[in-house]
């Protein structure tokens, strides 16, 4: 046994010296607090929902905020799934890889960006406050909400692509000045994600654009259920990875970084990343094998793909495992688990971020579960299924973005963190009530426990009738909820207080990883990988060339989606709209 | 790089093709494994008996095939047409006896509904305009709850309805 051989306490950053950036700085910080705003909003409600599962039902007492569940559920899904992550993700995706190549971004479109996303965020709160759009965040027809809140959600996609030129327009611009180089890994780890992203938004603009805009303002009477579900989830399964892309990039791009190590393999992030692109897009309708009208053969090919997508995930799972490991072992740690134990774990920020991946390994499994047809025959639509997210972009992608604010809130602000005991706690209820709420969630679902049901609401036999069979796993629900509810006051707390009074000091760098192997470069110091000759990666290499994996994908799913969506044109349903709430 | 990087490195490269390899016959063990299920249970699988453009349509189809009731097909099997609408399910009782193949046709009037049996696999969409067809047999006799869990408004969760599985009748 190792005994407490290695280095105590967190590993120290360096300082920033470059005191430019200062518009960047604070449009970054201005992304940063909308995308917070959103999640403080959303995540007050959710262990509301959370005791609504073990029959205790708070919404009575709501009522002059809440008309029912579903409204409240509506606000957490939108608010937490859409507004949170895009503010976030569309800051840290140019702000980042500003810094990486050291252009400066168009602030003309990220203020855009900007400006987009707030007019369709604000549109959407009025249309979920005001009970006319309880429709939940995936806004199935025929069920049918306002034209504010389509509108909205039409503004708030369109505003999230905006970072796509911005980065196209800096890389241009770096590689005009370094010819012959690869791009630097932050900045391909975000060019992908928003590459995904853009071509993903294909298919809930043009349901948005084509069919509920007009449909909610009068324009068309009627609508097709299925094809517009169909392009909901051509959308909505690769969001899955609009909302892991910007964890991962903080993971393999900082975090190493910020754990005293190296990453340790710069091509098998790109490769990670290119296969997260072509694998993701095709796959959406996976959440359609309870539907009828296709084909069971293009089910069982979505399988295929489905399984494919885990693969780049456990690879990241692999070489994030790998950089810690590193990073242990730098700080001295032996044996088996010592370096585990040696990382930094008094950096909140190291911690959030690692607390996060642990409980992906949950999430991943899960979620191969959901992927494999059968099984999901018996998860589909319970309780398993939000329990299954919730240690993905719940644990995740929040973990990692509190993770982010820990050391960003100090980098934008030059603001020290007011506590860093209470974010320490933050981070460890958050990790420990999300992973009991999940399991809690996973183990209802088996119980054929519904999600999206305001069982609480219910007359108490009947409820019992129906799931006192699930009264552990229920409790378990309400004991992680509420237990989450501390974790998010406290980060609040840390997060509003350091932005309002958090003590002056100096402020950290950006905490850009270096490559064990492979090229990795950055504004600051680090050599810049050469695209040919001596020590140049071929993986790397061959990647470069984003546009030939933007084709491929977009083949692969043209060729996806048009047996699925032939039968549904074929056999157009004219469904008048519903508003039943 | 220091030795210790190179050495690191150098083992990680190692392993990382190993595990690159264990993670891909993984997943396509897993896949196989769920196609092999699937061809051999392929009656719980969702399918799809017709299309309509009027969306009541689908829901005549299923009323004039018989009122709710359950209707004998062979010797040991049966039909169930069934309609979703918000929020009960139509019938809101069904008996079925044990050990019998059931075929449930289902499909909605209105908006989406989930056509969930509790403590079975079954599980599809009542989608307005189509009919969806699943196959089941129920080996246990009792209650089975059909529990709407497909959002469809206020009420959504008391969407509740009945298959009564009954014990075989003495020959
Ligand atoms: C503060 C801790 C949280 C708790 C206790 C919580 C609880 C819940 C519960 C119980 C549900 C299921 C409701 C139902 O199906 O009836 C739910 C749904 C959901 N949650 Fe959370 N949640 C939390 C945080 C988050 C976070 C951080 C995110 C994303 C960043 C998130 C995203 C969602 C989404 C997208 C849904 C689906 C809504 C729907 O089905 O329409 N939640 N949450
Ligand atoms: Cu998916
Ligand atoms: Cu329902």
């Amino acid at each position: 046994m190792s005994g407490r051989a290695f280095t105590p306490g967190p590993v120290v950053y360096p300082v920033e010296t470059d005191e430019g950036w200062r518009p960047e700085r604070r449009m970054m910080l201005l992304f940063l607090i909308a995308g917070f705003c959103a999640l403080l909003i959303g995540a007050s409600i959710g262990p509301l929902q959370a005791l609504n599962y073990d029959g205790v039902n708070a919404y009575p007492a709501l009522r002059s905020i809440f008309h029912t569940y579903y409204q409240g559920l509506t606000v957490h899904g939108v608010l937490n799934g859409y507004v949170f992550t895009f503010f976030v993700t569309c800051g840290l995706l140019v702000y980042l890889p500003a810094r990486e190549l050291g252009q400066r971004p168009s602030m003309a479109l990220w203020g855009a960006c900007f400006g987009l996303m707030a007019v369709g965020a604000l549109s959407l709160i009025y249309a979920m406050f005001d009970n006319s759009s309880s429709v939940l965040w995936t806004f199935y027809p025929p069920l049918k909400g306002s034209p504010f809140f389509y509108l909205g959600m039409t503004i708030l996609t369109l505003g999230s692509v905006q970072p796509l030129p911005i980065l196209l327009k800096m890389r241009a611009a770096w590689k005009r000045a370094h010819p012959g180089c690869v791009t630097p890994l932050v900045t391909y780890m975000s060019l992908v994600t928003m590459l995904m992203w853009t071509l993903a938004g294909v298919g809930a603009l043009s349901e948005l654009i084509l069919q509920l805009d007009p449909w909610s303002l009068g324009l068309i009477g009627t609508i097709d259920p299925l094809i517009n579900r169909t392009l909901f989830w051509l959308t909505g399964h690769p969001i899955v990875y609009f909302w892991l892309m910007p964890a991962y990039i903080s993971w393999y791009g900082l975090l190493s970084r910020q754990a005293g190590g190296k990453l340790a393999s710069d091509p098998m992030a790109r490769m990670t990343f290119a296969l997260l692109l072509i694998f993701s897009l095709p796959v959406g309708s996976h959440h359609q094998f309870s539907d009828p009208g296709f084909s069971q053969i293009w089910r069982a090919i979505l399988v295929v793909l489905t399984m494919s997508v885990a693969i780049p995930s456990i690879i990241t799972a692999f070489t994030l495992g790998l950089s810690l490991e590193y990073a242990g072992r730098m700080r001295g740690g032996l044996g088996l688990v010592g370096w585990f134990r040696a990382l930094p774990w008094s950096d909140p920020s190291v911690a959030a971020q690692v607390l996060g991946a642990l409980t992906f390994i949950l999430g991943g499994a899960t979620g191969i579960v959901n992927g494999s047809w059968e099984l999901d025959a018996i998860v589909h639509n319970t309780t398993f299924v939000p329990g299954h997210f919730h240690v993905t972009v719940g644990s995740v992608t929040a973990m990692t973005f509190m993770g982010l604010a820990f050391w960003m809130i100090p980098h934008l602000t030059g603001r020290k963190l007011i506590s860093r005991r209470i974010a320490l706690f933050s981070v460890w209820t958050w990790f420990v009530g999300m992973t009991i709420f999940a399991i809690g969630m996973q183990w209802a679902g088996l119980y054929g426990v519904p999600r999206r049901a305001w069982v609480s609401a219910l007359p108490h036999e009947t409820y019992h009738a129906l799931y006192g069979v699930a009264a552990t796993p229920t409790a378990l629900i309400a004991v992680g909820g509420v237990i989450l509810w501390v974790a998010t006051y406290s980060f609040f707390l840390v997060f509003f207080g350091t932005l309002l009074f958090g003590r002056r000091a100096e402020r950290p760098a950006v905490p850009f990883a270096q490559a064990l192997s492979g090229p990795v470069s950055h504004e600051t110091g680090v050599a810049i990988p050469v695209a040919t000759g001596h020590g140049a990666s071929v993986l790397a290499n061959r990647l470069e060339h984003v546009w030939a994996l933007v084709g491929l994908t977009a083949v692969a799913t043209v060729a996806a989606y048009v047996p699925i969506l032939w039968p549904f044109l074929h056999n157009v349903t004219h469904s008048p709209g519903w508003v039943l709430w | 790089m220091t030795p210790f990087d190179e050495a690191f490195h150098a083992s990680a490269e190692r392993h990382e093709r190993a595990f690159i390899v264990c993670v891909i016959v993984m997943m396509a063990l897993l896949t196989v494994a769920t196609m092999f299920y699937v061809v051999h249970d392929f009656g719980l699988v969702t399918t799809t008996q017709s299309f309509h453009s009027d969306p009541t349509a689908a829901e005549r189809e299923v009323a004039a095939a018989d009122t709710g009731r359950v209707v004998k097909t062979g010797p040991n099997s049966y039909a169930v047409h069934i309609t979703g609408k918000a929020w009960r399910w139509t019938p809101g009782v069904i008996h079925v006896p044990e050990g019998a193949e059931v075929t449930f046709y289902v499909t909605s009037s209105d908006v989406l509904h989930g056509f969930e049996i509790q403590g079975t696999p079954v599980n599809l969409t009542a989608v307005p305009g189509v009919v969806g067809t699943v196959k089941y047999t129920f080996h246990r006799t009792g209650v089975f709850r059909i529990i709407c869990n497909e959002y469809c408004g206020m009420v959504h969760h008391a969407m509740i309805g009945q298959v009564i599985v009954d014990a075989r009748a003495a020959e």
